[in-house]
């Protein structure tokens, strides 16, 4: 099936596609033009323009989403009045924002930053910044499931904290891979994580320490290619579970976009290669659609940014391709 | 008439049903009566959209809610809720997408087309919207990069028409014995280069500035429009505000460990493909243009994490090199997007982690 593409996408790279909660038709999309668009189907809806480029943006619920990006600034954005508002801020860049999706602690917007810090924050408060944990290293990404928050910092650090009791992390762990990390994702059912590196491999990894659990874990290769007996080797930029049937993509800067079934090792499917990287990937609510946004990731720097193509948003109608075969 | 100046980096009259250019707006009108605003059940064709309406709902008696599609109009944009004429009616967010996707094709700077000339000097005494001074900053930095490749030529007559914008963001300035105004950037005739070195620092390279050197902060109106001549030294009691000056003088934050091209990592052993050495790793590119060599570089805040590529066991051509920095956290750093940590409406004096000072944008 061929992708529709959003009308009016982003002027320059996408840093992040994020899919409603509720509206399987609603797609959030943050960039390094200083935007966050908010599109219908393949037709922009809204336009919320920043300071400086945004690194994430997320929904809170079907009206309410939040962004962040280069001016360190937490903001909200009213998804039906098009207002945005300052939330507070970070002492650097905002690079994740992931919402609590916890109903007995509700209203929790989390935000990471480069300043290795994890701030928590209540938009409906009067002082909405609610807490801060240091950790370690500069936070690349987070993302969460249930209760559980995984933190893939920089220097390939990785912690996993209960969202119910901050005060101390409940893992902390090195990733198993030896390059940057590039991309987490947590598993829709809750069991784990998939991380991936600058060095085309992902891992696969399971919360629960026990030695029986951990043994399940592994990680392979991906996204490169044996060009006259050299290996190429792609970041993989992102990652994201099905909300169903619990298989994943991973997409990277090599244009690929492969879906995965992590119980059998298996790979389900590889879809035609785009001709730019891929940037960000996200999966709507009821798992009827794939957002894949191809821009530039900036590897080669401002030289590669010249040859690059321009920024496009792909909505994949899927069929069967993300459902596991099982004899 | 299509041809001005033999450049094609004018945006000629276009159509917002379909998004294609014509010579003038005669033509794009025919266009449109003949392509957009064509009855389908009869050969009338009408002026506007609206008219369109009218003649269907009357003439051909049809339900409003029933009218069908403008035809040949690009997907969202075949409604009757605009009112087109010519290029008049066009909704001033596509206006401007559309200027900013001509810009990218036309491999300009943003704001060269959509913060036209005539339009800026009308805004004299006016405050600069936040993006009319988004776009005056990013000439500004564009300007300052070339200036410094060949800093006594003033660019061409597209960057100095750019500067001829930007001295109005900021205050008139203090001194009128000052040589040049805001409409004439270019040098004096037979002026010596550019910024002769304050005294006591002659011979320094272009930029002195050392960071942590005495001078006081400037007042946010003493900033100095980047094309003019510099006054003679002491004019302003103290030399030169650092302030007024983009990128090149971060000021290293207090746990500052040098550049990382500077310190050449352990090369791993058998290590990467021979063409890219590890020590050319941390710079994004190593044919980069002299402004890159001032570009900021990011810092580790905890070096004892630092990380090294481990080797590969067969030749490896591996895309991202840097083991410490995320792609973002160079792009971040890049002219193009680097912004001061400084919050909205916050802080102008303030110099979040010592490393943001000297940046035209603190002032907006």
């Amino acid at each position: 099936m061929t992708d529709a593409f959003v009308q009016q996408p982003p002027l320059d790279s996408i840093s992040q596609v994020r899919y409603s909660p509720t509206n399987p038709h609603q797609l959030l999309a943050s960039a390094w033009d200083a935007t966050v668009r908010l599109y219908e189907g393949t037709a922009q809806k809204a336009k919320f323009d920043h300071r400086a480029a945004v690194l994430s943006c997320c929904f809170g619920d079907a009206t309410n989403a939040y962004s962040g990006g280069l001016d360190c600034t937490v903001r909200h954005l009213g998804l039906d009045t098009e207002k945005t508002t300052n939330i507070g801020t970070h002492d650097d860049s905002i690079s994740s924002l992931v919402w609590s999706k916890d109903k007995s602690w509700c209203h929790a917007l989390i935000t990471g930053s480069w300043d290795q810090s994890i701030r928590f924050w209540d938009a409906r408060a009067p002082t909405a910044h609610q807490l801060t944990e240091k950790v370690p290293e500069r936070v690349y990404f987070m993302d969460n499931v249930n209760n559980t928050l995984v933190v893939a910092m920089a220097s390939r650090l990785i912690r996993i904290y209960d969202e119910r009791n901050m005060s101390k992390p409940q893992y902390e762990r090195e990733s198993s891979l030896k390059y940057l990390t590039r991309s987490l994702a947590c598993m829709a059912d809750g069991q784990g994580y998939a991380m991936a590196s600058t060095e085309g491999r992902i891992a696969v990894e399971y919360f629960d320490p026990s030695p029986a659990v951990q043994e399940k874990k592994y990680a392979f290769k991906c996204h490169r290619q044996t060009i006259e007996g050299v290996d190429h080797v792609w970041p993989v930029n992102a990652l994201a579970f099905h909300p169903i049937h619990n298989t994943f993509s991973s997409a990277g800067s090599d244009g690929q976009v492969s879906v995965w079934d992590h119980k059998v090792k298996k790979r389900l499917k590889q879809y035609p290669k785009y001709e730019s990287p891929v940037s960000s990937m996200a999966f709507n609510c009821d798992g009827t659609s794939l957002a894949v946004a191809t821009s530039y990731t900036w590897d080669e720097g401002e030289e590669g940014a010249r040859r690059s193509k321009p920024p496009a948003i792909a909505l994949k109608q899927l069929g069967d391709e993300m459902k596991v075969r099982r004899l | 008439m299509a041809k001005k100046k033999g450049k094609k980096n004018v945006i000629q009259p276009w159509c917002w049903y379909c998004e294609r250019e014509f010579e003038d707006e005669k033509v794009l009108m025919q266009h449109q009566k003949a392509k957009h605003f064509k009855c389908g059940m009869c050969p009338r064709r009408l002026n506007t959209a609206g008219g369109l309406a009218v003649h269907i709902q009357q003439v051909h008696k049809l339900e409003p809610d029933n009218l069908p599609r403008i035809d040949n109009a690009l997907p969202g944009r075949d409604g009757y809720e605009v009112e087109i004429f010519g290029m008049e009616g066009i909704p001033a967010p596509d206006v401007a997408d559309y200027k900013r996707r001509k810009e990218i094709e036309f491999g300009l700077a943003a704001g060269s087309i959509s913060q036209p000339q005539p339009k800026r000097q009308k805004t004299d005494n006016k405050p600069m919207t936040e993006g009319d001074l988004r776009a005056a900053l990013e000439a500004h930095k564009a300007l300052m990069g070339a200036n410094k490749i060949d800093r006594p030529t003033s660019g061409s007559p597209a960057t100095s028409g750019a500067v001829t914008g930007a001295p109005q963001t900021y205050a008139a300035s203090p001194n009128p014995g000052m040589p040049g105004t805001p409409a004439a950037p270019t040098p004096m005739p037979g002026a010596p280069p550019f910024w002769p070195p304050p005294p006591g620092i002659a011979g320094a390279p272009p930029f002195p500035m050392v960071p942590g050197m005495p001078f006081p902060p400037p007042p946010p109106g003493m900033v100095l429009p980047p094309g003019m001549p510099l006054p003679p030294p002491g004019m302003f009691g103290a030399p030169l505000p650092p302030g007024g000056f983009p990128p090149p003088f971060a000021t290293p934050p207090p746990n500052f460990v040098p550049p990382m091209g500077q310190v050449p990592f352990p090369p791993p052993s058998g290590s990467v493909t021979p063409a890219t050495p590890a020590s050319a790793v941390p710079t994004p590119s190593p044919s980069v243009p002299p402004v890159a060599q001032v570009q900021r570089q990011p810092t580790l805040p905890n070096p004892s994490l630092a990380q090294t590529l481990p080797a590969f066991k067969k030749e490896t051509d591996l895309k991202w090199k840097d083991p410490n920095f995320s792609p973002e956290e160079h792009r971040a750093l890049h002219p193009k997007y680097f912004t001061s940590s400084s919050t909205d409406g916050s802080a102008q004096g303030e110099v979040p982690r010592g490393k943001k000072r000297a940046h035209a944008g603190d002032f907006i």
